[in-house]
């Protein structure tokens, strides 16, 4: 599964963000100032204290504005002489000698190979990158500082703020080029490796069909395995041949010829990779009593992202999407969907759960029930709804049903069933309204039950180009390389090149962590903070129980609660890097939306706007000859 | 602070603490200094004096536990100040992976000087350095003479104000050596010379006293973090209980007479006047001295005889 996390648009993000920001931003530069300044009165007494950080914060903000392009561009071309110098080159002879071997061990046969094939090489790329990086930021500094050749750079009308932007950018420059590279032999090793063809001779190929004069109309036939699959062919009378699909893709076919003298030519494989743009709507439930509820049932799973909703009853799975048109869907309403499953029972086990899928206008409340369906765990089915709707299950009015403070408030509040009357539908005359449709899941089963959460369904437009998102995946990886980079600069400035490669390491697990850690903090885990969850273990509490009330829990909640405030800076100052990759939304074929990549962007600028301001801070105030 | 004042040191101390904040060494203590403009300055002193910690001081490469340090009526600490500054580390710290061509490029760069500029200042540099021939090879296959000499380069990129130059004779040979004091006694007069150019200002450290004797004006001797003395070189060398003159324009029968009262003594006069002593005589005296009445100043620069006396201190 690629989302797994509610989607919320970039523009009702963004306010939200920014204020979040700001306020981390104020308490943790009220924090350093109250701590510089401790230092400072411990070091000179309080009144120097107070003229020391008052004139440091005014020439910082001073060196922070009045930045000089052409100083932080030799800065910047010395930091990429200086990675040349240090051999990174090596770093892309090493992806090399990778992608031989893997060239060597990746399985070609395997069920989905682009999966396999693009998974390895954003991975691998996104290691080899991140560790250039790391080492590249976290030592550099330090080794200036060291050899002393900073002095010679400090005595010369340069800003720390420059030093520190200059040594970003040089070492960004650096790893986008080698990322860049990196990217062209990455597809282009994905392309060769996915490529392969079949054979397909005249005795394989038989005619079916009506007979036209002494010729058959069609022609069918089966491919040679390659790589642990066969195809179907279907030939026409005019030569117009192409595969069926099979692991994910299919071919086109050359027939020269015809009749048993015919010769066929089985072209690159097709559609392989992809891009599939969702259109992702918004989630609701209904109860079994037809009323409209915000969540469904919980399962049992602790794990509350989906929410379930009853077999056999009027219970239904509800996605409303908004701007459904002829122009982005003009030959009906194409969609995907993978629906969890809960088995009160086990029923046949191996077999999948029946469901049936409706569309519904939101406003008239028409719904046709279009197909039935067999839901197995964590498979994706795809449906065509029609243009025009011939054949269908049921057809009827079903008002939306919400409980308000004022009783039951139902939409359309006067059904009218003579909609329901009709044998043919068409889409966007019945179904659609100002752009609106639902569509509904339901599961027909008793005793069972259906699961989903909002990006579980979602309409399939065109396809978006697939070298676009491969180069958002690189995208999503060249964002963590500049975060690393951020983070080893500003860890430089005041430790040691090993201490700051450690520290910098640090940040990245724990960003990798950092989501688990906030919920942590607010305490939307059960079981409490860490010296909870320990006195559970050592009573054998489990994690749901209440405990008892007493002097040493109360002790260890409040201690917890400080602990909290802890986790919730550090989870508050350290960016997820897991959520900045995209490699699964390329390698399960989806379209990284230009939303995600904007909002990861602002995400990345949000953290290094900071990052430079600190890192500028810390090298202003360390002695560097010292 | 005086337009003529182009360094000052007012209670200028420097204290290094370990880890955890305590007092590990008194590197400089209370140090009061005034360099003015055109002066070419020694810093004297030996190992652990605190020469170098000063310059770094005056250069904002650390930080002084109590006091100031000013340069051109700047805190130290202030970047600006570097636009007028040019500064000779004790080895030359330079990016031995860079030519000379780009690490003059770069270093003029960093004074935002504009690309014509910056050719215009390399050419010239290179070619006042000697360095022509070598102006492309990268800086690791330097010799010693030649890492000093591009150093010395990137130091003057910016036709400083204030040259720091820190120990700019070691590791010379003795052609270096002569060709190093020659620059700086050229630095000097520039602007005596063509009053376009500015009055510079340098101030060197050194270990070799023949050479701050040569080029420095002025000097300071610091031992154990203290200045112990200050003055002008001739006065500071002067042997003031020996008189020494040198006549001109002495009648022939006045001269006679001198000589027949030599004479008349078994003498030869070939001079009189006050003899000088070698700085390096003065230097050992003043540390010695320090060494037997520690925290006590030593007064007076001139002595009282071959072996000893006082400079005027001021």
């Amino acid at each position: 599964m690629v989302v797994e996390t509610p989607i919320v648009p970039f523009l009702t993000w963004l306010p939200w963000g920014i204020l979040y920001w700001l306020f981390v931003v104020v308490c943790l530069s009220v924090a350093a100032m109250f701590i510089g300044l401790l230092v400072a009165a411990m070091e000179h007494g309080p009144v120097i204290a107070v003229k020391r950080t008052r004139r440091a914060i005014a020439a910082g903000v001073v060196d922070l504005i009045r930045l000089s392009p052409r100083r932080v561009w030799a800065l910047t071309w010395l930091a990429v002489k200086e990675s040349i110098r240090r051999r990174v080159v090596v770093v892309f002879a090493v992806f090399i000698v990778v992608l031989a071997f893997a060239g060597l061990f990746l399985d070609p046969g395997s069920p989905n190979p682009a999966r396999l094939y693009l998974s390895f090489v954003l991975t691998a790329t996104s290691y080899l990158i991140l560790l250039l990086a790391l080492f590249l930021s976290a030592f550099s500094l330090p080794l200036d500082i060291r050899s002393k050749t900073l002095h010679t750079v400090v005595t010369k009308p340069v800003r720390p703020s420059e030093i520190v932007l200059g040594r970003m950018l040089g070492f960004t420059i650096i790893g986008t080029g080698l990322l860049a590279v990196m990217a062209l032999v990455s597809y282009a090793f994905v392309r060769q490796g996915l490529t392969h063809s079949h054979t397909l001779s005249a005795e394989d190929v038989r005619p079916i069909g009506l007979v036209e004069g002494d010729q058959p109309r069609f022609w069918e036939g089966r491919t040679s395995n390659e790589r642990g699959h066969r195809h179907g062919m279907l030939a026409d009378s005019a030569g117009n041949a192409i595969t069926d699909v099979a692991r994910g893709h299919w071919h086109e076919v050359t027939v020269n010829g015809s009749g048993p003298s015919a010769r066929y030519e089985v072209g690159r494989p097709k559609g392989m990779l992809l891009a599939r743009v969702p259109v992702y709507g918004k989630v609701r439930f209904r109860d079994p009593d037809g009323m409209d509820t915000k969540e469904g049932i919980n399962v049992g799973d602790e794990w509350t992202y989906r929410g379930y909703v009853q077999g056999a009853s009027p219970a239904a799975l509800v996605w409303t999407f908004d701007d459904v048109n002829e122009k982005d869907f003009p030959d009906g309403i194409p969609m995907e969907m993978t629906i969890g499953v809960f088995r009160t029972h086990k029923g046949k086990i191996e077999r999948g759960v029946y469901g049936s899928v409706g569309i519904r206008n939101p406003v008239s409340g028409l719904m046709v029930e279009v197909e039935v369906f067999e839901s197995k765990e964590f498979t994706t089915n795809k449906l065509m709804i029609p243009r025009k709707i011939t054949r269908f299950a049921s057809a009827q009015v079903v008002p939306q049903k919400i409980e308000t403070g004022e009783g039951v408030k139902q939409t359309p509040e006067k059904p009218d069933a003579g909609l329901a009357q009709k044998r043919e539908f068409d889409v966007y005359e019945d179904l659609v309204a100002d752009g609106k449709v639902e569509i509904w899941v339901r599961c027909i089963e008793p005793g069972q039950y259906f699961g989903a959460a909002q990006a579980d369904l979602y309409l399939r437009a065109a396809d978006a180009p697939f070298w676009l998102n491969f180069i958002k995946g690189y995208f999503g990886i060249w964002l963590q390389m500049v975060l690393v980079v951020g983070f080893g600069v500003m860890f430089s400035t005041f430790l040691s090149g090993a201490v700051a490669m450690i520290a910098t390491l640090g940040a990245l697990v724990g960003g990798f962590f950092s989501e688990f850690m906030s919920q942590l903090a607010r305490g939307q885990l059960q079981g409490g903070g860490p010296l909870e969850a320990f006195y559970r273990l050592v009573t054998q509490n489990n994690l749901m129980s209440d405990l008892e009330g007493g002097v040493w829990v109360n002790v260890i909640q409040m201690a917890d609660s400080v602990m909290q405030s802890g986790l919730w800076v550090i989870s508050s100052v350290l960016p997820a890097f897991g959520r900045f990759s995209y490699a699964e939304y390329v390698a399960y074929g989806f379209d990284v939306s230009l939303e995600l990549v904007l909002m990861r962007f602002v995400n990345a600028l949000a953290f290094l706007l900071p990052v430079f301001v600190a890192a500028h801070f810390f090298l202003k105030t360390r002695e560097v000859a010292r | 602070m005086s337009e003529e004042t182009v360094v000052k040191a007012e209670n200028l101390t420097k204290v290094y603490r370990d880890f955890w904040g305590r007092q590990k060494v008194r590197a400089l203590k209370a140090l009061n200094l005034e360099i003015r403009r055109n002066e070419v300055f020694g810093l004297l002193g030996p190992n652990g004096s605190g020469k170098t910690t000063t310059m770094k001081l005056l250069l904002g490469l650390l930080h002084p536990t109590s006091g100031r340090a000013l340069v051109f009526g700047r805190e130290a600490a202030d970047v600006t100040k570097n636009e007028r500054i040019g500064y000779l580390p004790e080895e030359s710290y330079l990016y031995r992976f860079l030519n000379a061509e780009e690490t003059l490029d770069f270093y003029g760069r960093l004074f935002n000087m504009s690309g014509s500029e910056r050719r215009r200042r390399t050419a010239e540099l290179i070619e006042l350095m000697g360095l022509g021939s070598a102006k492309r090879r990268q800086l690791r296959e330097y010799s010693k003479g030649m890492t000093r000499r591009i150093g010395l380069a990137q130091a003057l990129i910016n036709d400083p104000e204030l040259i720091l130059l820190d120990e700019p004779t070691t590791g010379l040979d003795p052609i270096g050596t002569r060709r190093m004091k020659d620059l700086i006694l050229k630095l000097k007069h520039e602007h005596e010379e063509d009053p376009k150019k500015r009055p510079k200002t340098i101030v060197m450290c050194s270990h070799l006293l023949a050479d701050v004797q040569d080029v420095c004006d002025r000097i300071g001797i610091l031992h154990q973090g203290e200045l112990k003395e200050l003055g002008a070189v001739d006065s500071l060398l002067k042997v003031r209980d020996v008189t020494e003159f040198r006549v001109s324009g002495l009648s022939e029968a006045g001269r006679e007479q001198v000589e027949d009262a030599i004479r008349a003594q078994n003498g030869e006069l070939l001079s009189s006047g006050n003899p000088t002593t070698t700085l390096e005589e003065l230097f050992l005296r003043v540390i010695e001295e320090s060494e037997a009445h520690p925290g006590r100043r030593v007064h007076g620069g001139g002595s009282d005889n071959a072996k000893g006396g006082s400079g005027d201190g001021s």
